[in-house]
């Protein structure tokens, strides 16, 4: 060691001195100051937020065997004291509950929306005269009260029953993009669970009871939704099996990957600037698309913002783009469906179609393609609640008034 | 003839050989993707060769295999030089190579099979064989031995005086130490969002402006004198020059973030240093041009001195660039826009590249004690890059600036139905579109970069391979 410093002159080691301690403030100061001066870095842009990553992906779940032959099916897992859950009735749906549950309906005319967590499902009630009857009553009122049109529609009527279970499974009823959010009038009977807050909660909506059946397809087996089928036991029979159902959390997870290492990122960016071409690029007809926060990313394992943009910004795609079929003929051949457009097209998204008999161009949709578009969908979608949401003109920092210069 | 005995040039070979190769290998998957992705999209369609899947194997090839290698292999050739001692252990250097080449291929050229990291010039995968070949980890360990032996040979120097070039080595040492683990490692150390975004943009503006930059310009400090025959226009300016970057690069990552989801504050710090950037450029320049123009006929005589010049004048325009893209009206016309790629190749190709190859003309002849195998050869080289290379920058500008307007246009107006009717007229697409025929420009001038290059190769593999026919020439 002697001899090293020895022959290191003064010079040398003031020069490396001097780097190094340049080099360390300008880390401190770019690189480890900012995240705690901004508190947005690390902070989330809304409860939603929170509750759309933490509470719901992980226990929505998607099928990803074979979806593209018979529909997307996608299942609530329903938790004993965990999930929320409202059974309301609206004008074409009609609840019967036992006078023991019927605390846990919102009829039509309450006021208040009734959350609990006590598990409890819908189920279709089985034929009888008391059912018909109903129906017929229903639709004489509607005929009176719309006398100008000729059929009344089928009123969907269905049972509330207590399965005794801690948890079940019951089928989605959302767009699986943007659940279902109150944040006012509502209350919650029975145990709170934890994620509550006064700013609002995400429940699922009418709970009806998943259950399946097996089908011949071809020679071939599958299981299927069926009304009169078996329930699901457990988690483990839901993801393993014919049916391979990934959470919307491993969907999305798995979707950063695919965006990742097929590099997406390379042509899109996943940033709305300050600028006033891109909120208008990323805008509604209506609206500006706000500018994209930090908040927004914290959620990520690997943000890409982009350096280059070679195709549209992604940032908002989820409201631009929340159609799932448009996707699939996009990423079938993006050449046809947006004229003018250089991306590849990504056929390994989908698996052949054995029998060869499909109406459209393209084949089976697999969990790549779910994946990718659960990961597309989380963009500018979960920013506010959609109650307070920017495509509906409510966007807290008034992005129009900005641009429009007042 | 006592410098054969002094030095042992074993591990320049080990560094140069290959990476002269990969040269060519790297800009002919440049000229693939830019036929491939954009002029033909899906000419060749599939899952492992669509653009985004190989595109990273060209920057990987061109920045890591050619250039960085390149680059370290002569500094190996340098550094003892300087200090008028042999390096200070060829056995580890050989050993550092070893573990170098192995683990650098393995890892750009498994990029395609889905191994993409996910940050910018960071996406070499961590591990590949299911974790039992750390790639990041060994490389980190590569860089660490080739930093040791360099400064080990440093400490045991004869000349007393430290020359400028080995200021830079030493800077490049430390600073490539830091920033690769900043960039490959410690991104996942930050929280998630934001915060590691703005560490990888630390790390790419670093991986040019500390890594390339200090390596590039200790090329440039020793060889231009060296090929002009006349001593460094001066002293005083290259310490100017070397403590400024010290100062300023590290700041200044955050300039490419701008008008993004960022702190405001950040912004406006990385825009001062970006302004602050024009100093050790400045004098950087104005020393190596003074020092060429000390000898100005030897621009026509030498062709590494060609390289070498061109190289200094491309590195004025690029730093130049970089510093007025910063400011927030000018990027917001050419940011996202194909200018950014023009830049970057600018700095990579234009400068670096240059500064390398003249480094590599100079160095060959020496190592393998025989006269390069064709001047003339050489001569076309030169013409073919710089002209490709002109034609390639040019066209992605004004490509870029032109894509930079259309999308400012959408913003014309005073109402947001106003701005909507803009983008409903010129959609996004056609902003895409409108770049077919520049795209075209950029693949000629990527077609006669190439051929340069590839004449280039094989002067250089003659040079190595063939016997000399008269050793006569070698008096000369």
């Amino acid at each position: 060691m002697k001899k090293w410093f020895s022959k290191l002159e003064w010079s040398a080691f003031l020069t490396l001195l001097g780097v190094v301690a340049l080099f360390s403030t300008a880390i401190a100061v770019t690189l480890i100051a900012p995240g705690y001066i901004d508190p947005s870095w690390q902070r989330p842009s809304s409860t939603y937020q929170v509750q759309m990553y933490e509470v719901s992906d992980p226990n929505v779940y998607f099928s990803t065997a074979n979806p593209g032959r018979w529909g997307l099916q996608y299942v609530y897992h329903l938790k004993d004291g965990f999930t929320l859950m409202a059974f309301r009735e609206s004008p074409l749906v009609r609840l019967l509950a036992d006078p023991e549950l019927e605390p846990y309906v919102t009829r039509l005319n309450d006021e208040e929306l009734k959350l609990t967590t006590r598990v409890l499902l819908l189920r279709r009630p089985s034929e009888s005269e008391e059912i018909r009857n109903l129906q017929n009553q229903l639709q004489m009122a509607w005929k009176q009260e719309h006398p100008e049109q000729e059929f009344p529609p089928h009123f969907d009527i269905l049972e509330l029953f207590d399965p005794e279970k801690k948890e079940a499974f019951a089928l989605g009823e959302t767009d699986g993009i943007v659940e279902h959010w109150i944040d006012n009038h509502f209350t919650i009977i029975g145990q709170k669970p934890t994620y509550t807050t006064s700013k609002g909660v995400i429940y699922v909506n009418n709970p009806k009871e998943y259950t399946v059946s097996e089908s011949n397809y071809l020679g071939s087996k599958y299981w299927l939704y069926n009304e009169n089928g078996e329930p699901i036991e457990n988690l483990h029979e839901l993801k393993s099996g014919k049916l391979g159902f990934l959470s919307r959390q491993e969907l999305i997870q798995k979707g950063e990957d695919i965006y990742r290492v097929e590099g997406c990122w390379y042509c899109h960016t996943d940033q709305t600037r300050t600028l006033v071409q891109d909120t208008v690029l990323n805008g509604s007809s209506d609206f500006p698309a706000p500018p994209s926060s930090a908040s927004e990313y914290i959620f990520q394992r690997v943000t890409f913002p982009g350096t280059r943009r070679i195709g549209p910004d992604l940032s908002r795609v989820g409201v631009k783009r929340p159609h799932r079929d448009w996707h699939i003929s996009h990423f079938w051949s993006p050449k046809t469906e947006s004229l003018g457009s250089i991306m590849p097209s990504f056929k390994h998204f989908f698996d052949n179609d054995p029998a060869g008999t499909l109406p459209h161009p393209y084949t089976i949709p697999n969990y790549r393609f779910e994946a990718i578009f659960h990961y597309l969908m989380t963009k500018g979608t979960r920013i506010t609640p959609p109650t307070q949401a920017w495509w509906q003109g409510k966007d807290p920092i008034h992005t129009i008034d900005i641009i429009e210069g007042r | 003839m006592s410098q054969v005995s002094l030095y042992d040039d074993r591990p320049v070979k080990q560094m140069v050989y290959p990476a002269v190769v990969f040269l060519i290998v790297g800009m002919f998957i440049g000229i693939f993707i830019s036929y491939n992705g954009f002029l033909k999209p899906d000419a060749f369609a599939g899952e492992y060769i669509h653009f985004g899947r190989v595109r990273p194997v060209h920057v990987s090839v061109v920045t890591l295999l050619w250039l960085l290698s390149a680059n370290m292999g002569l500094l190996y050739f340098i550094v003892p030089r300087l200090c008028g001692v042999p390096l200070w252990s060829v056995k580890l250097a050989t050993a550092t190579n070893v573990i170098w080449w192995p683990t650098l291929i393995l890892g750009a050229f498994s990029l395609p099979l889905g191994t993409n990291f996910g940050w910018e010039y960071a996406e070499l995968p961590k591990t590949l064989m299911g974790g039992l070949l750390p790639i990041k980890i060994l490389l980190a360990i590569a860089w660490v031995l080739f930093a040791i032996n360099l400064f080990m040979t440093i400490v045991n120097r004869r000349h007393e005086q430290m020359y400028v070039s080995l200021w830079y080595v030493m800077g490049t040492l430390v600073w490539t130490t830091f920033t690769f683990i900043v960039g490959n490692f410690a991104v996942e150390w930050v929280p998630q969002g934001i915060s590691r975004v703005n560490t990888s943009f630390f790390y790419v503006h670093n991986l040019v402006g500390l890594i390339f930059t200090p390596m590039g310009l200790a090329i440039a400090y020793y060889f231009i004198p060296k090929i002009s025959g006349t001593p460094i226009h001066s002293h005083r300016l290259s310490m100017v020059g070397f403590w400024s970057i010290a100062f300023v690069y590290a700041w200044i990552g955050a300039h490419h973030m701008l008008h993004g989801p960022q702190s405001q504050w950040l912004q406006t710090t990385s825009i001062i240093f970006s302004m602050w950037l024009i100093v050790p450029v400045w004098t950087v320049v104005t020393n190596l041009l003074g020092t060429i123009k000390a000898r100005w006929e030897m621009y026509s005589k030498s062709v590494p001195l060609r390289f070498l010049t061109m190289g200094v004048v491309f590195y004025l325009i690029v730093c130049l660039q970089g510093s007025l893209q910063a400011l927030r009206n000018v990027n917001e016309l050419i940011s996202k826009t194909d200018w950014i790629i023009g830049h970057a190749h600018m700095s990579l190709l234009g400068t670096f590249t240059y500064f390398a190859m003249g480094g590599v003309y100079y160095v060959i002849p020496k190592i393998v004690q025989k006269p390069l195998w064709s001047e003339k050869m050489a001569d076309w080289h030169f013409n073919f890059t710089l002209l490709g290379s002109v034609v390639m920058f040019v066209a992605l500008w004004v490509g870029g600036f032109q894509q930079g307007l259309m999308w400012a246009n959408w913003a014309t107006g005073s109402s947001y139905a106003q701005f909507h009717e803009n983008v409903s007229r010129i959609p996004f697409l056609a902003t895409v579109s409108a770049m077919w025929w520049w795209w075209f420009a950029r693949l000629i001038g990527g077609v006669f970069i190439f051929t340069g290059s590839f004449l280039f190769v094989l002067n250089v593999m003659n040079t190595i391979i063939l016997p000399v026919e008269n050793p006569e020439r070698m008096q000369a």
